[in-house]
């Protein structure tokens, strides 16, 4: 069995590197991850807003971000995103 | 940063953190998205730990247009999605 990682020692790990994160609603980010703090908001950069609807998938472009940890769901360290 | 990491939260509270990204960002053109999905574009005047926005030279923009322009704008935090540079740090 595999030594126990936490989940936020998961996340650190992460920095530097791009990371793909869910929100709770339609939409996701893709970044690298430049830091983050106690409640999981999050420092990205190089970032892609990805607005997911049934029409199809909005995508925006944006500089350095502070992402709102209140929202996020899920992260996935090393993902390319809804349409890789 | 810190070496070895007992505590991986110490490590993330060094440079790239949220803390430092507000101590830079202050005097910035960003754009501040809130849950709704307008965005306010503007000059960062100030901001606090709620994410409680002040912004100067700020438009209001919807669905891809621009709505609205005001002087001085107030976001209360709990609204705010994200904020975002628009000119680089």
């Amino acid at each position: 069995m595999a030594s126990t990682i936490l989940p936020l020692e998961l996340v650190d790990r992460c920095i530097g590197s791009p990371i793909w994160v869910l929100m709770k609603n339609e939409r996701e980010f893709t970044g690298t991850l430049m830091g983050f703090d106690d409640y999981v908001n999050m420092v990205l950069k190089d970032v892609k807003e990805y607005e997911v609807t049934p029409e199809g998938i909005t995508e925006t472009e944006l500089g350095q971000t502070l992402l709102n940890g209140n929202n996020i769901a899920m992260l996935i360290p090393g993902g390319k995103g809804p349409k890789a | 940063m810190s070496s070895a990491s007992p505590q991986p939260e110490e490590a993330a509270a060094a440079a790239g953190s949220p803390s430092e990204f507000l101590k830079n960002i202050v005097g910035k053109r960003v754009k501040v998205r809130i849950g709704s999905g307008v965005d306010y574009h503007g000059l960062l005047t100030c901001l606090d730990g709620y994410m409680n926005v002040a912004l100067e030279e700020t438009e209001e923009w919807a669905n891809g247009r621009k709505t609205a322009e005001y002087g001085d704008c107030f976001l209360r935090g709990n609204n705010v999605l994200y904020i975002s540079a628009l000119e680089d740090l």
